[in-house]
């Protein structure tokens, strides 16, 4: 406390510097005439008397010195000095500023600009009140059913009803709300508009959800916890100003979402993008309960269907662990109360049923989940390329500290403090690093938004993903301490070797001596960058071609003149029985378009993102016992599917107009489910179901080739797949959903481009209000699906491609500047009679050896790179002798090249000239 | 060189301490009166040079332990006078204690003989 009274006192009494000197200068005036008139009395001289006081009173400018050291702040003066001598410097010598400041901005903005995705991906809470507070139930998020009355490791979904007893029993939570694991798309037209319906995502809320959130409406009211009030709306803020202009009407204004009339009654605030991070937040909340309202396939009555996440405000002081236990229990009491209606093997698996409660104030993190590893990656390699970077910086430091030599060793000479000397160079270093700072947040943000563009592509329409590119406070934080600590770390080598300078030697002219010493450091610095180069192109060399790999893999279908229109019949308001003819319209109507040779709809094409599952039961095989994997995937398709997809049939035929609704009842397999479910049997003929004992419903008609629907484990085999003729859907049964079809597959004429505006109108003429939601070929859809890996691939080869640079610019300094030092040596040589190519072979000898070395130091380091890559060379084997040995080569090359110029340059100098360089 | 800084530590700080009881026995007093005091009183075994004290002075003002403030001398000369303030007050108590302290084990120590450690 007292100290810090101090300091303030200091920096207050350090502005006053004059008014302080004269008080001192008066008070000791003052004592002096004391000290004399009592020596008078005593009897001395005047003069005598005068000159005892001064003698007593010791020596007044030291005295007054200390008295300055005491009353101002020392540092702050040397360093405001400091900075002004470095400013003037820098000023003197613009060439290496500007270099060391851009090479710095370089490192600092990469860092910085991955930083900000870290910071928004992986740590940030969502904008709502005391994120502290919030819990949600699982461990890791899932998407987007679970059926049934078991979950493997742990219940991380709920039912409707699962969630209405967990909200009413836990005491624990002073709010508990629920919302679907998955973002619906609604078929938004505002009442009384002649306009085409348009697709926004939204989301079925609890009535408590901004209650539990702390979260007001910007305008209106927010959704409200009374029921049977379901034809309310609240619309989100960024909609609300950029579709409606902020018009107020809208607040109460009558909406349609899938054709059925809401009023918006508020708007969300404008930070608040819902409970997850995702790439399109919501747009609309709608209350839980109008879900059957609103969905044909209703989700919300049935009890064995869980698909609602849950996230809760915590009670002041409540404990999750206790209420985490108190929710098993409940589980369980829930689970005991559909003893009756559950199966064999769920029973079974009851006593393994329980679950988990995890913080909750990211929201639900599967982005986080999705994004970590790579964003791991992409940081570690930045920070590779900043420590190249102060690496290369340092070098440029160390010779200009060897130009600097005679004047520190001056200023030693004539008493300067060690201390005071190494803080020259080091507020130098902090400098530049910190102009280096400044200038990377302005590449940080420009980088930033370029890889939120394609890390996150965003549909027109739809809200981008919620990530601001601008740096916020603890991005602008991390900026400057990385800055600082750049400085520190590039500056104090160089600022630790001036004070070692020999004062005798330096002045003496030591630029002719070649200390091995002081070289020690740099060449040290050559081989670090050469094997931290060497890392970052063996990491991009194997992540692209892993990438390489995936993009040009066998698909199981054809790409080339393949188009896919994405629809949703549901958002045009349309009922299960119209569906069929619809399909049939939608046919016709895009086969009469000109150009298109043939059309096929199914539910999900491959790579769009989705597909059904169920557990299969095989006829003449044992029922699936409780720990058996009996799951497969599953599509419907309509008539000449596999050929307009072209995805060839091995055996027997595919789906065709010959599957009816009054013919049996048909599936076609790919090889996989063969290989799962028919291990040494001929599947065709052979008879499966998907529902629990119901094992004669499909006869296997056909089995095609394994092709690629799911997005997820790309590394492995495509699973088990089997796909239905939409003809024979079942429109009396459950499931209603997988009726609904998404995608139009059409197969173009050779060599014609077929215009979407045609397809569009042969939609609009089918029904003027069904939005297309997107339509584009399915190159694109299947490159799509490699987005992340091609950005994590460019840009580590981006990296890869600038250390490599600065690595040779590095060298080439070591080089030239050795080469320089040496001209008197060589020029001795020369004169003796060494040639040309001597001098290259001398100059080079040195330098091939910081290759090597770095080589042969990085060489091991490749592997561990290939290890920490891990998944994201989709099973790719890490140990790529072709790629290390292009990153091997890459390097050795530039690296020679960067070497051999200066050495060649050095050996034109002629002996004369060579000699007379001081 | 870096000895040397150490031992002026010292000395300033037990010269804090005796300006701090010279102001506390006495009341208010100007710089000159207060280098006279400590003369008196540790005769010539502390030989300090009077204008070290000024630095000690205005370190204390800036901890707050004493004010300062100009007024006249006895013979009518314009002075600054230093008084105790009850932070002063406070530090000196805690101080002289650890002070009385010091100096008991350390007397202790002296007096002990070679045998009294077997």
């Amino acid at each position: 406390m007292r100290t810090l009274r101090r300091f303030f006192k200091r920096l207050s009494s350090w502005a006053s510097t004059q008014q302080d000197e004269e008080r001192l200068q008066a008070e000791i005036e003052e004592h002096l005439a004391m000290q004399t008139a009592e020596n008078l009395q005593a009897g001395l001289s005047p003069t005598e008397a005068r000159r005892q006081a001064v003698l007593k009173f010791g020596a007044v400018q030291a005295i007054k010195e200390d008295y300055r050291g005491q009353k101002g702040l020392p540092f702050l003066e040397t360093l405001a000095q400091d900075t002004r001598y470095t400013l003037r410097g820098l000023r003197k010598a613009p060439a290496f500023t500007i270099a060391t400041v851009l090479t710095l901005a370089l490192g600092i903005g990469a860092t910085t600009s991955i930083f900000t995705l870290v910071h928004a991906v992986l740590l940030k809470s969502l904008p709502v009140a005391n994120p502290g507070e919030l819990y949600r139930l699982g461990k890791e998020s899932r998407c987007c059913y679970q059926g049934g009355y078991s979950q493997k490791q742990e219940f991380s979904l709920v039912s409707y009803d699962l969630y209405k007893y967990l909200r009413d029993n836990t005491k624990g939570f002073s709010e508990l709300a629920a919302f679907p694991a998955f973002e619906p798309l609604f078929g938004v037209r505002r009442s009384g508009s002649s306009e085409a319906a348009q697709s926004y995502p939204g989301e079925f809320v609890s009535g408590n959800y901004f209650t539990m959130f702390g979260i007001k409406a910007y305008a209106g009211r927010t959704l409200t916890a009374q029921p049977g009030a379901p034809s309310a709306a609240v619309m989100s803020y960024r909609l609300w100003q950029q579709q409606y202009g902020s018009d107020p009407s809208v607040i109460g204004g009558v909406f349609n979402l899938n054709d059925k009339p809401f009023t918006v009654v508020g708007i969300t605030p404008p930070g608040f993008f819902g409970d997850a991070l995702r790439n399109t937040p919501p747009d609309f909340f709608l209350p839980l309960n109008a879900e059957p309202f609103v969905q044909v396939d209703a989700d919300l009555n049935k009890y064995d269907t869980h698909w609602l996440d849950l996230i809760g405000r915590i009670q002041p002081g409540a404990k999750p662990a206790s209420i985490e236990a108190e929710m098993r229990l409940e589980l369980k009491q829930w689970l005991r109360s559909h003893w009756g209606e559950m199966s064999a093997n769920d029973r079974a698996k009851f006593p393994n049923q329980t679950l988990y409660l995890s913080p909750g104030g990211a929201g639900i993190t599967s982005m986080r989940e999705q994004y970590e590893h790579w964003l791991q990656i992409l940081m570690t390699v930045s920070g590779f390329v900043l420590l190249i970077v102060c690496a290369n910086v340092a070098n440029l430091m160390l010779v200009r500290g060897m130009e600097r030599r005679r004047q520190i060793s001056l200023s030693m000479v004539l008493g300067a403090q060690a201390s005071r000397v190494v803080r020259q160079p080091l507020t130098e270093s902090i400098l530049l690093s910190l102009f280096g700072g400044a200038a990377g947040l302005l590449i940080a943000f420009a980088g930033t938004r370029l890889i939120l563009h394609f890390a996150f592509p965003s549909f027109a329409g739809f809200a981008s993903v919620p990530i601001s590119a601008s740096p916020s406070m603890p991005v602008l934080l991390f900026a400057f301490i990385t800055s600082l600590l750049t400085g520190v770390v590039f500056g104090i080598v160089p600022a630790w070797m001036a004070t070692r300078v020999d004062p005798i030697e330096a002045l003496r002219g030591a630029s002719r001596s070649s200390d091995r010493t002081e070289s020690f450091p740099r060449k040290t610095l050559v081989v670090f960058q050469v094997v931290l180069s060497l890392v970052l192109l063996s990491a991009s060399g194997l992540l692209t071609a892993a990438l390489h790999n995936l993009e040009n893999q066998n698909f199981g279908f054809e790409q080339d003149r393949r188009i896919v229109a994405t629809i949703n019949p549901r958002l045009a308001g349309y009922r299960t029985g119209q569906l069929s003819p619809l399909y049939r319209r939608i046919h016709d109507s895009i086969a009469s378009v000109p150009s298109v040779s043939s059309v096929a709809l199914c539910q999900y094409s491959p790579l769009s993102g989705g597909a059904w599952g169920s557990g299969i039961w095989v006829d003449g095989h044992p029922p699936p016992g409780p720990m058996d994997d009996n799951s497969a995937s599953w599509d419907r398709v309509s008539a000449g599917y596999f050929d307009v997809i072209g995805n060839p049939i091995i055996r027997g035929r595919g789906i065709s107009e010959q599957d009816t609704s009054a013919s049996r009842n048909v599936a076609v397999i790919n090889e996989a489910f063969a290989r799962k479910f028919f291990k040494n049997e001929d599947p065709i003929g052979k008879h499966f179901g998907r529902e629990t004992g119901a094992s004669r419903q499909f006869e296997v008609v056909g089995v095609a080739k394994d092709a690629r629907y799911l997005t997820d484990n790309l590394d492995e085999p495509s699973g088990p797949f089997f796909f239905l003729p939409e003809a024979q859907a079942e429109y009396t049964r459950s499931n209603q959903g997988s009726l609904f079809l998404h995608d139009i597959v059409i197969l173009t004429a050779p060599g014609i481009r077929l215009s979407t505006a045609r397809v569009r109108q042969a939609m609009a003429s089918v029904d003027p209000n069904m939005p297309i939601i997107s339509i584009r070929p399915l190159r694109e859809q299947v490159a799509t699906q490699f987005t992340q890996q091609r950005l994590i691939a460019r840009l580590t080869s981006f990296f890869g491609v600038l250390s490599l640079v600065l690595a040779s610019i590095g060298l080439y300094g070591v080089t030239a500047y050795n080469a320089g030092r040496r001209l008197n040596e060589i020029g001795v040589r020369m004169a003796l009679g060494a040639d040309r190519g001597h001098v290259v072979t001398l100059v080079l000898r040195g330098t091939l050896m910081l290759i090597v070395l770095g080589l042969i130091i990085g060489f091991p380091l490749t592997f561990a790179t290939g290890k920490f890559l891990g998944s994201q060379l989709y099973g790719m084997n890490p140990y790529n002798p072709v790629v290390t040995l292009v990153a091997v080569l890459a390097l050795g090359l530039s690296a020679m090249l960067a070497s051999v110029i200066p050495a060649f340059r050095a050996s034109l100098i002629s002996p004369l000239d060579a000699l007379r360089v001081e | 060189m870096s000895s040397m800084k150490e031992k002026r530590d010292v000395l300033q700080g037990t010269l804090a301490l005796m300006v701090l009881k010279t102001l506390d026995a006495l009341g208010p007093l100007h710089g000159y009166a207060i280098a006279r005091r400590i003369e008196q009183i540790s005769g010539d075994v502390l030989n300090v040079n009077q204008g070290t004290l000024y630095p000690v002075l205005l370190k204390l003002e800036q901890e707050g332990s004493i004010a300062s403030e100009w007024g006249a001398s006895e013979n009518n000369r314009k002075a600054r006078f230093y008084r105790l303030t009850r932070g002063g007050r406070k530090q000196l108590q805690a101080e002289s204690r650890g002070w009385e302290q010091t100096a008991a084990i350390m007397g202790r120590f002296f007096v002990l003989k070679a045998d009294d450690l077997k």
